[in-house]
């Protein structure tokens, strides 16, 4: 998978976990952009990303992932280690 | 000593001094002493625990650095982590387990003599202990790298501002400025002092003039009807909240003044609109701590479970933060009301957020507003069973508060009037910060006139209405 | 940068100042021309009373003692130095004042404080603040306060703090309606409907040797003025033991030959509900009775004392 395509699959991510269509996701982009972002809400998208990309994070992926920059890094390295 | 001591107001300009005076690549160690100096007044006999709990943690994260076996790394962690626990264990709830020992060996009609220790709490170990757990894990996780001086950590987890009360904070905010002290800067002083001022003003003429009131009818509930009751129930949030803010204000005041950065641990939590949103302004420290060490690695673990894996992660935080307040049950009853408040509301979420888009509730002020008093009814009705002093009697308060009425009892008016002015500028100043931030400016006022004029006019209100005796702050012995 | 910060903090400083001493001298100004209440009573005590006797103590003072019936029976001027919620300190304090200007004939004092160290006894000398400047004589004792009680009162209102509206309240005439005094004595009118209680003694206690000390200076001081002092514990609606208490109290009544009279356990009052405000206070009935008993008391030690030919 490519940059691209990880950025694509994971705006319609992000747009259904916090239904809001008007989404666009940059790399700089953190939990204080996104009104619905929260750490009660957060997990839902970990989820659903694992579940959409089909990959396992580990609890160390998390704590790394400070931007969605950080998030589409981790998720192409798990294609990498695969 | 707390900050509300006159030995505090002698401590601390003496510090500042020698501070500034000191070339600035020692300032670090002048804070040390400092904070040493600061604790060993406190207690002298726990300074020990202090050091002790900084020599683990220093020697344990160098540990973990050096080895590249992520097992082994995992297992350090996990050593130190209970280690340091051990003793906030011990002095915190071993009376508690205790008594609730005797009380089960006395239901099954088993008679044993088990000693009665009284143990006083080391002053701090809430605080600091929870510090250095974050610390620990976070050099786990490699948020940080360990830090190779041991005075840099004896600093970061003794440092004097932070060490009594909080708020509790990280390695990674921390370290890196004691490690870079810069020179003095003009602007973060003046901003501490304000900050400090500021605090004073909230502890000694809101909290603690509050105190005096709801002492009065909390400490003889079944004297007062359910009208004293429900009003000293309403004034009971704003109690803690001048008085933690208030203290939390001038810690982080005191270290503006030292150059150090520390973050903030309140921010207007009752313009809240919902029961996480006042978790996000209330305690920030503590909740942020919770967040990322408990609830985070939690809601991990039982994200297959959506929803209620949130739930469970939610509910044991809680839980938890309740018994973080002491080992009684009113704590975690406390905390769990908290947990299922939450729960409710995370499992609500897209619902509410659904409705309130569809009719575009979120700009409209009377929805605002009625969020803001929600949150403020849910939160006070749960501070009942935290401010009594076990569940039978919370039980009493809201069954007086029900069941009967009356006049409102007084006291001596100077304490409600007072109480009305203080509590009347701290809640104009929030609101005036959270809807219209760059108006009524008096602190922040760009003639020096109306600021000279505000600092003085505060100092004199103190003088006039502060409570300067007896009055001690309830988090104290934390 | 640091010049600035210091000139900043200097003008703060000479703002407060200026601010601190109008209000302050202020406050002063009026507390001084109070007309009635708790300030007014305190300064009548210990600046203007000539009163032959005199009675000392704390809130059972100002509700058990009758003045007319201590003046008619005895036939001499009464005053009440008596103040809720204070103790030793506060009436050594009066004393020392009293004793500066005049020698009344006859104290009773008295005595419910405890020896107990506790913080808010020390909390409660900040009723005598005012009188700092002006009394030399109790300096020693409000400086018991704390140790930089005497840095504190640099400031002009801290004296006053938390008083500005009683102090507006004092000023008024209305106020003497609203809490009516009888030379010093304070009525209740309400009965205890309540049953008696008893307190299991409590432990041992660690002792305020300064508060012994107190007490006994009171003594000392009342006695080498020539008064006869008598030394009272008033009743309460309570069944209970001072035992380290009056141990102490007895002692030191003893040593400095004082009668000590413990009217606590009288059955006249523990029986009887009726006479009470609340547990710890006479009403008027009951205050009637006691003031009674005890001007019999002081008439029959009279009479021991000059025995009539």
């Amino acid at each position: 998978m490519d940059r691209t395509a990880v950025i694509n699959k994971l705006t319609g991510i992000f747009r259904k976990v916090f239904e809001d269509n008007s989404l666009v996701l940059t790399d700089e982009m953190t939990a204080n952009d996104v009104e619905q972002w929260v750490s009660l809400t957060h997990m839902l998208l970990i989820t659903e990303i694992e579940t959409d990309f089909a990959i396992t994070l580990k609890l160390k992926d998390l704590n790394k992932m400070h931007t969605v920059g950080d998030m589409i890094n981790i998720i192409l390295s798990k294609f990498e280690t695969q | 000593m707390i900050f509300t001591s006159f030995n505090f107001l002698l401590f601390f300009p003496a510090t500042v001094i020698i501070y500034y005076l000191t070339p600035v690549k020692f300032r670090w160690l002048t804070l040390l002493f400092a904070s040493y100096f600061f604790y060993i007044c406190t207690k002298p006999v726990f300074a020990l625990l202090l050091a002790g709990v900084t020599l683990s943690t220093y020697i344990f994260t160098r540990l973990i650095d050096s080895t590249s076996i992520e097992r082994r790394k995992k297992l350090l962690m996990q050593i130190n982590v209970c280690l340091i626990l051990f003793p906030l264990f011990f002095f915190k709830y071993f009376s508690g387990i205790n008594y609730a020992i005797l009380v089960f060996l006395e239901s099954i009609h088993v008679r044993l003599d088990l000693p009665d220790i009284k143990l006083i709490l080391p002053i701090g170990i809430s605080f600091y202990t929870f510090m250095a757990i974050g610390y620990t894990v976070d050099v786990y996780n490699e948020k940080i790298r360990s830090e190779k001086n041991l005075g840099m950590v004896a600093l970061f987890i003794s440092f004097f501002p932070l060490v009594l009360s909080g708020p509790i904070e990280r390695a990674k905010n921390m370290l890196p400025q004691f490690n870079a002290i810069k020179p003095a800067n003009y602007e973060m002083i003046v901003q501490g002092l304000k900050l400090m001022l500021w605090g004073y003003f909230m502890k000694l003429v809101v909290a603690d003039r509050l105190g005096i009131y709801i002492d009065a009818v909390y400490g003889h509930v079944s004297q007062h009807n359910g009208t004293s009751l429900l009003f000293a129930s309403i004034l009971y949030p704003f109690q803690e909240y001048a008085d933690f803010g208030g203290y939390s204000i001038i810690a982080i005041g005191t270290a503006n003044v030292l150059g150090i950065n520390v973050i903030q641990n309140f921010k207007r939590p009752f313009f809240a609109t919902s029961m996480s949103e006042f978790w996000r302004r209330w305690h920030i420290s503590l909740i942020s701590w919770l967040t990322d060490y408990v609830f985070t690695p939690l809601s991990f673990t039982f994200r297959k479970y959506k929803t209620w894996g949130i739930v469970i992660a939610l509910m044991i935080t809680f839980f938890l933060s309740g018994l973080w307040h002491g080992p009684a049950l009113t704590f975690i009853v406390w905390g769990l009301i908290q947990g299922i408040l939450l729960s409710i509301e995370a499992l609500t979420n897209r619902k509410r957020a659904g409705f309130e888009k569809k009719h575009n509730l979120n700009r409209k002020g009377w929805y605002i507003f009625a969020g803001i008093c929600v949150t403020f009814i849910l939160f006070s009705a749960s501070e009942v069973i935290d401010r009594a002093t076990s569940i039978n009697e919370a039980y009493h308060v809201f069954h007086r508060i029900i069941a009967t009425r009356g006049t409102l009892f007084i006291g001596t008016p100077s304490t409600l009037i007072f109480s009305g002015i203080g509590l009347t500028m701290l809640l104009l100043k929030d609101f005036f910060d959270e809807f219209l931030p760059s108006r009524m400016l008096l602190f922040g006022s760009k003639h020096k006139f109306v600021r000279i004029m505000a600092y003085s006019s505060i100092i004199i209100l103190i003088l006039l209405i502060g409570v300067f005796d007896g009055g001690q702050f309830i988090y104290f012995q934390f | 940068m640091i010049k600035k910060i210091i000139l900043n903090i200097a003008l703060v400083g000479i703002v407060v100042f200026v601010l601190d001493f109008a209000i302050g001298r202020t406050l002063r100004y009026f507390y001084f021309r109070e007309s009635s209440g708790l300030h007014f009573r305190s300064t009548y005590a210990m600046e203007q009373t000539r009163a032959d006797i005199l009675v000392f103590g704390s809130s059972p003072a100002v509700h058990h003692y009758i003045p007319e019936l201590f003046e008619s029976t005895l036939n001499m001027t009464f005053y009440n130095t008596g103040r809720d919620g204070n103790g030793a300190f506060y009436q050594l304090a009066v004393l020392k004042s009293v004793l500066k200007r005049y020698k009344p004939k006859i104290i009773i004092f008295d005595w419910s404080d405890t020896f107990k160290k506790d913080v808010s006894s020390y909390d409660r000398i900040s009723s005598l603040l005012p009188y700092y400047r002006t009394h030399p004589e109790i300096r020693d004792i409000i400086e018991y306060k704390s140790k930089f009680e005497k840095v504190k009162l640099l400031s002009e209102i801290y004296p006053f703090n938390s008083e500005v509206f009683t102090i507006a309240i004092g000023n008024l005439n209305v106020n003497k309606q609203r809490k009516p005094d009888n030379k010093g004595f304070v009525a209740l009118y309400k009965e205890w409907q309540c049953k008696i209680n008893a307190i299991i003694p409590n432990p041992k206690y660690p002792v305020d040797t300064l508060k012994v000390n107190s007490f006994r200076e009171f003594i000392v001081l009342a006695k080498e003025a020539g008064v006869k002092v008598f030394v009272i514990y008033s009743p309460m609606f309570l069944k209970f033991n001072r035992f380290q208490e009056f141990d102490i109290c007895s002692k030191v009544c003893a040593e400095q030959k004082v009668p000590i009279w413990d009217c606590s356990r009288d059955t006249v009052f523990l029986k009887n509900n009726r006479l009470f405000q609340d547990i710890g206070h006479l009403n008027y009935k009951g205050a009637v009775i006691f003031s009674k008993q005890i001007l019999e008391k002081i008439k029959t030690e009279n009479q021991v004392k000059t025995p009539t030919l």
